[in-house]
């Protein structure tokens, strides 16, 4: 259906104001097909349907749909998600001159969404894969006359390649072992992974033997295709720069469903995974989740603070599928999309007003700064409710849905550091602490956006417009809202084992409880460290009690640099590039343009030389000499010339001097 | 029957004045009109040789290919002259020594 | 001497002078009419190599449309040239720096070919002289097998070309298409 709306608002560009209302009919209608399917297929036997694609030698391609649990679980939440987003997205972008193209862009990216979720053939999801990276990057682009939002499409495009090659690497490894890429053939309970053996030190499968490295080589290539696309370390820079696009796009894109697309790819080919490759998630899990807590902690830029927070969660969600938490990771992945969607749209109803202050009173402030807002919460107050709520589910505070989901990460991520030594469990607590730090920024972005005094520069607060957002961006925030509370995942509030959706995935492999202290510990130590970080935040932004002053700090200016990672990167890749390219033009310039130049002035120097020794002798040999080293010098510029034809006469005149060499010896 | 050496000796002969056109024009169309002599000595080599394969015809069903793919180039090739003198003003290609902009 | 030779040493040599023309003409307007006239007794050089369908596909396909391209490539290129036909400035001999290079390499291709040929005996190919039951004569149908060949051993080359001629058509729309102000 979004498809159709992509050819459809392509097709039909001349209204405007009507793709809006056509595109939000098709993806209303994919979602009740979608919660119909949802109904019919959750829990049931997976529905599997496929026809032949195409051949390559003996080997046929076969492609389909697959629908499982997890498959319609990700399309129920997409479509609903996207749902909400449409009608959000009437408001906020109205007036803007380029709407049908936001529509189609928007279509688009849904539908590959769809089709990456429900294909159940490895190259398909590629492409899919390909199609959503796509898709992010118009969409990213989308006010493509500004230069920030080129250079931050471009830059996530060249990530996103760049994990696609992982990709594309991880899937012929698994083509060469198994001669086929289908996923329920591949990963079923009783597929080909499960009947390879792991012997020694090769992989063996049937016939086919392969070292035992090519397995972890495997896994590891998928994940680095999982971590540009999930933003995780070292490929995360690209999402805050994703951050130009529109918010509502920020939303449904850059948190909701398509940086899930990587965790959603490592629970579709878990079984894949040996050992090694789930230590090395769950690290690269912590450290990207520790890292991003730490520097959303001192951004001042309203999405930019909440993007980093999405890189966090999400290395949060890799973290348990490292530690084997499969079913946690989906469900927080669920959990996740709803607030921080939420988070978006609210922030995106405050940039909105901000802006429209902005206009009105003709200011000149940067209206997505933190440190110009405050005191929102009386003109605002339904963003203001649900944005704490999001909040709360995002720090995991009992009773949303975040603390469910939360929670259970921290639980089987303890139980399963348990059985390891030494570093290992540094990760679960490098989670928890992660965890606190989470508390922290968020409530700093709630207190400093809601409460205090509007700090608008010269701007006196007295004669404020601000006023609620348009009721279309308030249901949505309402709608969400509630998606952020217990009872639609778990009809006990404290506990998450009763979750309806861990039931439902428990069908996957290696998921194992084992009761602990830690079940009834962590949830009680996070969540009283939590409260009382966030009221230390209270005193220091509400309050502002002896709110320190970091500045000067270096760790403070480590984590506002994002920890320099992009400078980092630019110097290196950037840098080489660019230094690589001019070295090779200085070469081109200096050694070769020289050469022929030298012989030119060597040429003029020699028969100034000779002018000069000969002069006395024939006047004439040295005009000759002369002439002969000019006419030389000038030959050889003659290589260097730009005219096509001369390069040709060239190249004629080599190939028939091989030809005579050849002939020639061969007479000979 | 025309001996086979004959097709060949024009064929080579009007590759050569195809070269040197190529070579040599300063007009971008003469420099076309060269390319299309030297594949028409090539078609016509084609065409000769194929008088000694009745059956499979390789020559000719390949003569025909490479008039399709001649008048498939020239079509592209004319409309890439044409944007070049929108764009410098001339075709001679002796003066549009830049490959960038 | 029969007639079929004389014919064919007549349009050989009406193709290799008008080629000469063509290139030697500074007029551009006379080099392409006479091109048409080299196409047309190259045509006449492909009956004579038996080889009728090919002869009637060049006359369709250069003569109707590569030489109609050429003449709206030249009115659409050169229109100052056609405003005032004297103001061409008949400049140089036939014989300046600029022609030598291609002369000169063209002649040297022209020898070495000429060496190659004379290094083996064409007729004597040991194909050819195998070819015995396989070679066309005058009273052969080649339409008929031309079209039997194209369907079923040269189908996926034919396919391909039509692909390709598709892809040309298209990018010489695009190429020569005004750009439209978005």
């Amino acid at each position: 259906m979004p498809l159709l709306s992509f050819c459809g608002i392509l097709l039909f560009t001349g209204r405007p104001d009507r793709g809006g209302a056509f595109s939000i009919f098709n993806i209303a209608v994919s979602f009740v097909s979608s919660l119909i399917l949802f109904f019919s297929i959750w829990n049931q036997d997976p529905l599997h349907q496929q026809v032949d694609w195409f051949t390559i030698g003996n080997t046929t391609f076969r492609v389909g749909i697959l629908l499982n649990n997890l498959s319609v679980m990700m399309m129920l939440l997409v479509s609903l998600i996207a749902t909400l987003v449409h009608i959000y997205s009437t408001r906020y972008m109205k007036g803007d001159s380029y709407l049908f193209r936001y529509w189609a862009y928007l279509g688009l990216f849904c539908f590959s969404m769809f089709g990456l979720v429900i294909a159940d053939n490895l190259l398909l999801i590629y492409m899919f894969w390909e199609l959503v990276g796509f898709s992010s990057y118009l969409l990213i682009g989308f006010w493509f006359t500004r230069e920030s939002a080129v250079r931050a499409n471009k830059k996530a495009f060249i990530m996103n390649r760049l994990g696609d090659l992982g990709f594309l690497t991880g899937i012929m490894i698994l083509f060469t072992q198994f001669q086929t890429l289908d996923i329920t053939e591949l990963f079923a309970p009783n597929g080909l992974v499960a009947q390879t053996i792991l012997s020694g030190d090769y992989w063996t499968f049937g016939t086919q033997q392969m070292p035992a490295i090519w397995l972890t080589l495997a896994g590891l290539a998928f994940f680095f295709g999982a971590t540009a696309k999930s933003a995780q370390f070292p490929l995360h820079t690209w999402l805050p720069d994703a951050m130009e696009g529109p918010t509502s796009v920020s939303s449904l894109i850059h948190a909701a469903t398509m940086v899930a697309a990587g965790v959603f790819l490592l629970g579709r080919i878990y079984p894949l995974f040996d050992e090694t490759v789930l230590f090395v998630i769950a690290s690269i899990g912590a450290f990207t989740a520790f890292m991003a807590a730490t520097i959303a902690l001192t951004q001042n830029d309203i999405k930019r603070i909440l993007a980093y927070s999405t890189i966090s969660q999400l290395g949060f969600m890799m973290l348990a599928m490292g530690v084997g938490g499969f079913n946690s990771g989906l469900f927080h992945l669920v959990t996740h999309a709803f607030f921080k969607c939420l988070l978006f749209l609210a922030a995106g109803a405050v940039i909105h007003e901000m802006h429209h202050l902005k206009d009105h009173k003709g200011l000149d402030f940067d209206h997505q700064d933190i440190r110009n807002m405050g005191g929102l919460k009386k003109y605002m107050p339904i963003t203001f409710i649900t944005m704490t709520l999001a909040s709360l589910a995002l720090i995991g505070i009992p009773f949303t849905s975040g603390y469910l989901s939360k929670d259970a990460i921290l639980i089987q991520a303890f139980d399963w550091a348990e059985g390891k030594g030494g570093l290992v469990r540094l990760i679960p607590y490098s989670a928890l602490l992660t965890s606190w730090l989470t508390a922290f920024y968020i409530s700093r972005l709630i207190f400093k956006v809601f409460f205090g005094e509007l700090r608008v520069p010269g701007y006196n607060t007295a004669a404020v417009s601000l006023h609620e957002a348009p009721a279309a961006m308030k249901n949505v925030l309402v709608i969400l809202a509630l998606f952020c509370l217990f009872p639609f995942f778990s009809l006990d509030p404290l506990n998450y084992d009763s979750a309806w959706l861990m039931e439902g995935m428990k069908s996957s492999p290696r998921a194992e409880h084992t009761a602990s202290i830690f079940h009834t510990l962590i949830p009680i130590v996070v969540n009283v460290i939590a409260l009382l970080v966030i009221s230390l935040a209270y005193f220091w932004y509400v309050r502002r009690e002896k709110a320190p002053d970091f500045s000067g700090n270096p760790l403070y200016r480590f984590s506002e640099g994002q920890w320099f990672f992009d400078k980092l990167y630019f110097r290196t890749f950037v840098g080489g590039t660019t230094s690589l390219a001019r070295s090779s033009f200085l070469f081109d310039k200096r050694i070769v343009d020289g050469l022929v130049n030298l012989l030119g002035k060597v040429g003029l120097v020699l028969s100034v030389i000779s002018h000069w020794v000969d002069r006395y002798i024939v006047d004439g040999l040295v005009n000759g000499a002369g002439l002969l080293a000019k006419a030389i010098g000038n030959f050889s510029r003659n290589f260097q010339s730009g005219r096509l034809q001369y390069y040709l006469v060239w190249m004629l005149l080599v190939v028939l001097t091989f030809f005579m060499i050849k002939y020639f010896s061969l007479a000979i | 029957m025309i001996p086979l050496s004959h097709f060949m000796l024009v064929s080579a002969a009007l590759f050569c004045i195809g070269l040197y056109a190529v070579l040599s024009k300063r007009n971008a169309i003469m420099v076309l009109i060269g390319i299309e002599f030297m594949l028409n000595a090539a078609i016509l080599n084609f065409v000769a040789f194929s008088r000694h394969d009745k059956f499979a015809a390789s020559g000719q069903v390949f003569a025909l290919f490479a008039i399709v793919l001649a008048a498939a180039a020239v079509a592209v090739a004319l409309a890439i002259i044409l944007n070049v003198y929108k764009y410098y003003k001339t075709i001679d290609p002796t003066e549009i020594d830049q490959l960038g902009d | 001497m029969n007639i079929e030779q004389i014919v064919f040493y007549f349009l050989s040599a009406v193709v290799l002078v008008s080629a000469l023309l063509v290139v030697a003409m500074k007029n551009l307007v006379r080099s392409i009419f006479l091109f048409f006239l080299t196409l047309f007794s190259m045509a006449g050089l492909f009956v004579f190599a038996l080889a009728d369908f090919v002869a009637i596909t060049q006359v369709v396909v250069y003569v109707g449309g590569v030489l109609v391209l050429m003449i709206f490539a030249f009115l659409l290129s050169n229109r100052d040239i056609l405003n005032n036909p004297d103001a061409v400035k008949i400049n140089g001999k036939f014989l300046t720096a600029h022609h030598l290079p291609g002369l000169v390499v063209s002649f040297l291709f022209f020898t070495a070919l000429m060496f190659a040929f004379s290094q083996f005996q064409v007729d004597e190919l040991e194909w050819i002289a195998a070819s015995e039951g396989n070679t066309l004569s005058p009273s052969d149908n080649t339409i008929e097998l031309l079209g039997i060949n194209i369907m079923t051993r040269y189908l996926l080359p034919f396919e391909t070309i039509s692909v390709l001629l598709m892809l040309a058509l298209i990018g010489a729309a695009h190429l020569a298409r005004k750009e439209r102000k978005i």
